[in-house]
């Protein structure tokens, strides 16, 4: 079934590196393969080269560094999941693991193989962005760090170049009042978020909000922070009407961005709505 | 007791047709139409024969026997030799010495297709400029089940509902795909080992494909990881077949997840425009059915589901006046064939709901409006039958009335979050116990050795279901013996007999009562031996475990081997045959009536549901399932049966729909996960059936029957709006929330 696959586990990161300058066009990066394996069976998925990094020490481990939280890219699932350290600084990363796939999945599943797969609905991008992360990418050439909103392009298309992986995801810590991840799916587990959310929000001792970061996802070609809605409430004491507002205007943006289809009609009002529910420990 | 084959299945042991071990197996590979409706031009099977590895390629011209295929009515081509009438149908396939060279080969073959026109609509499909899909026309098949005056009867209504109800179709899902595998034996026997429902219907399939003497094949079900009604129908056994035929060499055939999701049957889609009046006491006086089962590309079993789906349309109540009619209808899609409760659980959602709807017009509590209509001793059917024994619907209403009670009181206003809402609500049903106003019958023999070893022969194939060990527990009552002590012969057409299908949840009642007769025979040659051995009259003896005895003096008694023994001596073995055949009468076909079935089982669900009116998203939290089985032989299965039927309720209320070219495997086609299943409390009602074995009627079907309808009315309770279609998905239930004025930013919960 897959003859002409070749398959090549390295031990040293700078062997994986080394493999990818030469061979990196041709090579498909593995880690947990939940994406990977499944596009290889149904043929989605061309190449001649698996290279698992799943055993590189050098891309595990969650700690905090100086003010910086960071995560290894081959962190899975399951780890998030159990992190105390997570818990205390990006507990909505954490969240996000709660419901993700099923725990077999989660087992294996990495956090930067769900941010390089690229799709619209990851459940790890949301608290990404609200956490501000930062992807730290190496090559033989070296090391580049770019912002995790510029690691997808559009669905599925990762800015990823051939001959790179990802070492860690870097975290701006955050204690808040308020910091959740929610998704929709058709069932609890093994599904695909027709939406999620992540969230983090602070109320000054006056009640207005004075923080804010919100990022939505499966909604928009590339997940993404909505810094509109964001503006909208800082300064402002949350009711319910006004929170209701907010979703509004989230909903509108959403629309705005990735414009009318099938799909719009639910998601308009699931995005208002599931806004609605998050927020509302604020008020 | 466990149930016979759970350490083994537990330790992997069963051998599934997959597992097979054979001499170099060829692997076969289908083609399938990628058209819906196209006149087939040309096959050019060449380049297939270049592939390395391919060993012959099949057409229908390599049929040396009858080509045409179904149960119930022959209208499916194993290889469809002039047109293709859905993207799926088989249309050649190819034998190769390795999978890669299989998929090679059906890849190399060029079909010129003449594309027609294709419908899609079964209501559309009834027009007359509609595209025939068949010879005789699009409408396969149409139940009318007719009983007094509507229209008079409407005029004395207090309340008239009418409402069109639309269900989804469904992909069965069982957890192993469709496999087989064979080979030709020393004596040129065609051997096929297969995952099915129905081997003795396998072999006489086969048999009509290969224009073969009985005995030249023999099929034997394999293990089988479930089925649901999908592996009645012949999906890989004619291929192997075929190749076997010709080729004489071990074959196999497993199919792919997505395969079995492309070329199996389906759910019928129905479409139920229901009208139903009640006076203001709440008695039903009237009902009007018009429904429409779209069966696809073939019947499959789609007569067998129209004529169900309008027996059934009353749902478990006493309604005088019924002009019921369902048509069966061929479009272009994919075939729908038997799935667990044949067109009942849809009608149950369509019925269940109307219940519902008369009870709010009539300002009635759900369950009063449900006792007053509900079968008792005496009621009449639509159908004209009188029903006399095992009615224990009334049972099921009491046993999950309490539930509900409570429910109301307090679990409904309890403290839940505040965009949350609840609901309870309520699922009837009745269900005839084997096939509509038709012969159906089992037949068994039991055996014992001269040693005294006693053996069942069962042609009824267990799946999963659990019929084995019930048949084996009947066998053990019934000769005093333990059931791990019988051993057993399941599903081999070469020693067992025809038992018919394991569907229509018939093999406790018809099966059971075969083998029990069986069984008695033996137990009565046993006696009769006895009493020459013995010199004690029959009515004084008694078996004692694995002895016959003087009741009145223990210590006279002779063993079952000392019996069995003299018996061969004498040349007379202990084998016995047994047989049943349940007492229908025909449905008259204008009017539909007579007596469909011999008896029937009844269940009552309560579901209870937490709504998020913000998302639509839906909890069922708990299910209460009171199931009247008659007797439960063995409650352990009962329980099992009850938890997935409910399960699978879940999936067919909230998630299930496939869409053909859309859902293709697992990945994009949802079935509930063990964290949407709801608590479970399932209550056996035993009212007891004469008829059956040890009183033993069936709950295979019935299990799944009530729940949606329960949850569909739970969700109403809960939201004040009512969704009209299956699957209530997150669209639907948001829709149903906004509709409902829950959706905005006020509190949503209950008051």
């Amino acid at each position: 079934m897959y003859a002409g696959l070749a398959y090549v586990r390295p031990e040293k990161l700078d062997e994986a590196l080394e493999f990818l300058e030469e061979h990196g066009g041709e090579t498909a990066v593995v880690a947990g393969g939940t994406d990977v394996m499944v596009d290889l069976r149904s043929g989605a998925l061309q190449t001649g080269y698996l290279l698992d990094v799943s055993r590189l020490s050098e891309l595990k481990g969650i700690a905090m560094q100086g003010e910086e939280l960071w995560v290894g890219a081959g962190t899975t699932l399951s780890e998030i999941y159990s992190s105390e350290t997570l818990a205390l600084f990006a507990p909505a990363l954490q969240k996000a693991a709660f419901t993700f796939g099923s725990k077999q999945v989660r087992n294996t599943a990495t956090i930067a193989g769900n941010v390089v797969n690229a799709s619209p609905s990851a459940d790890t991008m949301p608290p990404l962005l609200i956490h501000e992360a930062r992807v730290v990418l190496a090559s033989s050439n070296g090391v580049r760090t770019v912002p995790v909103e510029a690691m997808s392009t559009g669905p599925y298309k990762s800015a990823i170049h051939p001959d790179e992986v990802i070492t860690r995801f870097i975290l701006k810590p955050a204690k808040s009042m308020l910091a959740d991840f929610q998704k929709i799916a058709r069932r609890k587990a093994l599904a695909i978020s027709r939406m999620n959310m992540a969230v983090m929000a602070e109320k000054d001792e006056t009640g207005k909000i004075m923080f804010m970061r919100l990022a939505l996802g499966s909604s928009t070609p590339t997940p993404r922070r909505m810094e509109d809605v964001e503006a909208f409430l800082l300064g402002k004491r949350p009711d319910r009407a006004l929170l209701w507002e907010a979703g509004q205007v989230l909903a509108e943006k959403m629309v705005e961005i990735t414009g009318r289809r099938p799909s719009t009609g639910y998601k308009e009002k699931a995005a208002q709505g599931l806004f609605m529910r998050m927020l509302y420990p604020l008020v | 007791m466990l149930r016979i084959g759970a350490v083994e299945r537990l330790k992997g042991e069963p051998i599934f047709s997959a597992d097979l071990k054979l001499d170099h197996p060829l692997t076969l590979n289908v083609l399938r139409s990628s058209r819906a409706h196209a006149r087939i031009v040309k096959i050019d099977i060449n380049g297939a024969l270049n592939v390395k590895g391919v060993v012959k390629v099949f057409t229908a011209s390599d049929v040396p026997g009858n080509n045409l295929t179904g149960i119930i009515n022959k209208d499916r081509p194993l290889l469809v030799s002039d047109k293709v009438r859905f993207v799926g149908d088989s249309i050649a396939f190819v034998a190769a010495e390795n999978e890669e060279a299989a998929e090679k080969g059906v890849h190399a073959i060029n079909v010129v297709y003449e594309d027609l026109p294709a419908v899609f609509d079964p209501e559309e499909a009834l027009k007359d400029s509609a595209p025939k899909i068949h010879e005789k026309g699009n409408l396969l098949f149409s139940r009318k089940v007719k009983k007094g005056n509507i229209d008079k009867a409407f005029e004395n209504c207090q309340a008239v509902v009418e409402k069109t109800y639309q269900t989804s179709c469904l992909e069965h899902t069982y957890l192993e795909p469709d496999a087989g595998a064979g080979y030709v034996d020393g004596d040129g026997t065609i051997v096929i080992f297969a995952s099915t429902q129905n081997p003795h219907y396998d072999h006489s399939e086969v048999v009509s494909i290969l224009g073969v003497e009985d005995e030249k094949v023999r099929i034997i079900q394999a293990a089988t990881g479930g089925g649901f009604g999908s592996k009645l129908d012949l999906n890989v056994q004619g291929f192997i077949g075929l190749a076997l035929y010709h080729l004489k060499r071990p074959v196999r055939y497993v199919y792919t997840r997505e395969e079995a999701f492309l070329a199996t049957a389906k759910r019928h889609p129905l479409t139920m425009i229901m009208k139903t009046g009640a006076d203001r006491n709440g008695k039903l006086l009237a009902m009007r059915a018009r429904i429409i089962c779209d069966t696809g590309a073939y019947a499959s079993y789609g007569i067998a589901v129209a004529s169900r789906s309008a027996v059934h349309a009353t749902g478990p109540y006493e309604v005088e006046n019924v002009d019921i009619e369902a048509h069966c209808v061929y479009t272009n899609k994919p075939f729908s064939g038997a799935m667990r409760g044949f067109g009942a659980p849809q009608m149950a959602f369509a019925n269940e709901s109307q219940m519902d709807l008369l009870a709010k017009e009539l300002s009635m509590d759900p369950f009063e409006i449900r006792r007053v209509n509900i079968f008792r001793q005496g009621s009449e059917t639509a159908t004209g039958q009188k029903l006399t024994e095992s009615i224990g619907i009334l049972e099921c209403l009491d046993a999950i009335q309490p539930y509900y009670k409570g429910a109301v009181k307090k679990w409904r206003t309890s403290e839940a979050s505040p965009f949350k809402r609840k609901g309870v609500g309520i699922g009837a049903m009745w269900y005839g116990i084997g096939n509509t106003g038709m012969r159906n019958p089992s037949t068994a023999r039991v055996e014992m050795d001269p040693a005294g070893a006693v053996t069942l022969y069962t042609g009824c194939a267990d799946i999963g279901q659990g019929s084995t060990t019930v048949l084996a527990q009947i066998v053990a009552e019934t000769l005093c013996l333990e059931a791990d002590a019988i051993q057993l012969v399941v599903g081999d057409t070469k020693y067992t007999t025809n038992a018919g299908a394991t569907s229509a949840s018939r093999q406790t009642y018809i099966s059971g009562n075969a083998v029990k007769e069986a069984a008695e025979k033996l137990r009565e040659l046993l006696m009769t031996g006895a009493v020459d051995v013995l010199k004690v009259g029959k009515g004084s003896l008694m078996l004692d475990s694995g002895f016959v005895a003087d009741s009145n003096d223990n210590a006279k008694r002779v063993s079952f081997s000392k019996l069995a023994a003299r018996a061969y001596k004498k040349g007379l073995p202990f084998v016995c045959q047994g047989y049943f055949d349940p007492e229908t009468v025909p449905l008259d076909p204008e009017t539909g009536q007579g007596v469909p079935y011999s008896t029937y089982a009844f269940a009552c669900h309560l579901a209870f549901v937490t709504v998020d009116t913000m998302t639509g998203e839906v909890r069922v939290e708990k299910v209460v399932a009171a199931h009247d089985v008659g007797k439960a032989i063995y409650p352990e299965g009962v329980i099992g049966q009850i938890c997935g039927g409910v399960a699978m309720g879940v999936g067919f209320a909230l998630m299930e729909e496939f869409m053909h070219g859309q859902t293709e495997s697992m990945k994009d086609y949802f079935i509930p996960t063990c964290k949407d299943m709801p608590e479970v409390i399932p209550i056996i009602v035993e009212s007891r059936e004469p008829t059956g074995p040890f009183g033993a009627k069936g709950v295979g079907e019935p299990a799944l029957i009530p729940t949606a309808p329960a949850i569909l009315n739970a969700l109403n309770d809960a939201l004040g709006e009512r969704i009209y279609s299956l699957p209530a998905n997150l669209e639907r239930v948001l829709e149903a929330s906004i509709r409902s004025g829950c959706f905005g930013p006020k509190e949503a919960k209950n008051v």
